[in-house]
């Protein structure tokens, strides 16, 4: 019962600073939400990315493009070699016109682009379904020396690849959460260095009452904490308003027919809040750990 | 019970503030500190709630030896002291309230608990009006009696005064005095710091004098005009309130105060240290 009047008098006092002193807290505010809201949007970003490559893995295909003078008996017949390979789920056969009218079906905007053309301007191939769990198997390399095949386009080649990208995205977020959040430390800990400097006549007195020094330090290590978590706040306020901003101009557009957009958890923006919180209180009990008050 | 064994303070630069100073205050008695400016009176305070520790000797405060308890128990020490300062030590942005219930929010009484220890400090002092104001609106006076008021808040075994009347006129300084006697009349020891002759001669007690960090005197006075005391004043009536007897005075009265050094020291408390407290 003493420990929660400690904390109840731990808070109420950090909150009484943190409104009398509301410019300087509000710097330490604004720092740690800008890192948080850096780190917030990488984590969004990523998070997105990762999502979108995940839901195209499990739809992971590989799509053979024949030579325009391969015939539709060619494509027919690729197609039922294509049913017994190993790790196959579903062959279709596209043909020349059918890729065209999928094309103006998708971007009718650029439908101009494959009309009026001699010849059909795309080419025939056979989109093939794979298991995601199935091994690389070896019959593309067999694939690619046949005559009728011009190219194999595989999608596991190119997510590869972007999973790689996600993981420098990754890196360079986390970096710079880790760079901008130690700004934000510092600041919050020269905060509280001198709020403290500016209570040393009340401290003196706590002292003389016979107040422990955890008593002493508990209103500042309350209000680092409290100033992170209004920084954690406002980071994922503002990355909220952002996310709806773009969420709203990318509705019907390729981009979000691509990617999917969705916004951090309930649990993810409760983890940045307490990492806002935690990075306060750090910064609180760092700059008075030395500080002999 | 305070003792003092032999206790040397010296500063870095070899400038010495007390010097082999050996003396003992029974509990419940009223002692003046009294000497120059620079004598050692406030370092000889300070050492008390060891807010400074001796280069050599010891020091007991309730059986405790002050000089070598552990950081940690420094705390639990000085809730057992109440200290009032010449310059009030009032926090200005705080409510008389806020300022003398620190305390009880250190020892996690609720807010009403507060209250009601806030109200009889405050009555105790008269001021139980000025609750909510805040310091920087009372008097110099009312400022004084809201410092005793938080340094009797906790019915503490000791208080300790440093120079509490330097910055009061006569007038004043006669009714802060009065209420460190009505203190110490129900069981409080009381040690009051002052360079104020004529305050001692009037009231009497017993007296330490400082010279130049040694204890020059240690004598008992017999009052020229003691004030009328009342045990109970501004005590609430329906409370039950145990005034416990006048402590039996070891000391009978001496002569008058006289200039130092004209008059022998009187020799008291310089047996050996108990052993310390274990623990």
């Amino acid at each position: 019962m003493r420990f929660v009047h400690a904390l109840l008098y731990f808070f109420r006092e950090a909150a009484v600073n943190l409104l009398r002193g509301w410019k300087v807290s509000l710097l330490a505010v604004l720092t740690i939400a800008v890192s948080l809201f850096v780190g917030g949007a990488f984590l969004v970003v990523s998070g997105n990315l990762s999502g979108s490559i995940e839901r195209w893995r499990n739809e992971v295909r590989v799509v053979v493009y024949l030579k325009p003078e391969a015939t539709e008996a060619d494509l027919r017949r690729l197609a039922a070699e294509a049913r017994r390979l190993p790790g196959v789920t579903s062959v279709e056969p596209v043909t020349a016109a059918q890729a065209r009218d999928r094309f103006k079906d998708v971007f009718p905007g650029l439908s101009d682009l494959v009309s009026g053309w001699q010849d059909e301007p795309l080419p025939a191939s056979l989109e093939i379904g794979l298991d995601p769990k199935a091994a690389k198997s070896s019959w593309q390399e067999s694939w690619r020396g046949r005559p009728e095949v011009d190219l194999i386009d595989d999608d596991r080649e190119w997510l590869g690849q972007l999973e790689a990208a996600v993981a420098v995205v990754r890196a360079v977020g986390l970096a710079l959460l880790g760079g901008l959040l130690g700004a934000a430390i510092f600041t919050i800990a020269s905060v509280i260095r001198l709020t403290a400097y500016l209570h040393h006549e009340e401290i003196e007195v706590m002292r003389l009452v016979g107040a422990t020094e955890f008593f002493i330090r508990g209103p500042f290590y309350a209000e680092g904490f409290l100033q992170g978590l209004l920084g954690g706040a406002l980071a994922s306020g503002a990355l909220y308003g952002v996310y709806q901003l773009i969420h709203a101009r990318s509705e019907g557009s390729l981009f979000s027919a691509v990617l999917a957009l969705d916004f951090l958890s309930p649990q993810q923006v409760a983890f940045l809040i307490l990492l806002g919180g935690l990075a306060g209180l750090f910064g609180a009990v760092v700059s008075l750990r030395r500080e002999a008050l | 019970m305070i003792q003092f064994f032999h206790v040397t303070k010296k500063y870095p630069g070899g400038q010495s503030a007390l010097d082999d100073v050996t003396f003992e205050i029974p509990r419940g008695q009223f002692v003046f500190l009294t000497g120059a400016s620079g004598a050692g009176k406030t370092t000889l305070l300070r050492m008390i709630f060891r807010e400074e520790v001796p280069t050599s000797g010891q020091i007991l405060v309730n059986g405790r030896n002050v000089s070598s308890i552990p950081q940690a128990k420094i705390p639990y020490l000085r809730r057992t002291i109440g200290v009032v300062f010449q310059d009030f030590r009032l926090i200005p942005r705080k409510t008389v309230f806020e300022n003398v219930t620190y305390l009880p929010r250190v020892l996690g009484v609720d807010l009403n608990g507060q209250k009601k220890l806030a109200y009889q400090a405050l009555r105790r002092v008269g001021l139980a009006h000025r609750l909510n104001a805040f310091p920087p609106e009372l008097s110099g006076g009312e400022q004084q009696r809201v410092a005793i008021a938080r340094a009797l808040i906790n019915e503490p075994d000791i208080l300790i005064a440093d120079e509490p009347t330097g910055n009061l006129d006569p007038d004043l300084s006669w009714e802060i005095l009065r209420l460190f006697l009505e203190v110490n009349l129900r069981g409080t020891t009381v040690i009051l710091a002052t360079h104020d002759r004529d305050t001692i001669h009037r009231i009497g007690r017993r007296v330490l004098t400082l010279d130049h960090g040694r204890l020059a005197l240690d004598q008992e006075l017999v009052g020229t005009d003691p004030p009328a005391l009342d045990p109970l004043a501004n005590l609430e009536v329906e409370e039950e309130v145990e005034v416990p007897e006048a402590p039996a005075d070891p000391h009978p009265p001496g002569p008058p105060l006289p200039t130092p050094p004209s008059l022998p020291r009187r020799e008291r408390g310089e047996s050996e240290p108990p052993e310390e407290e274990p623990g």
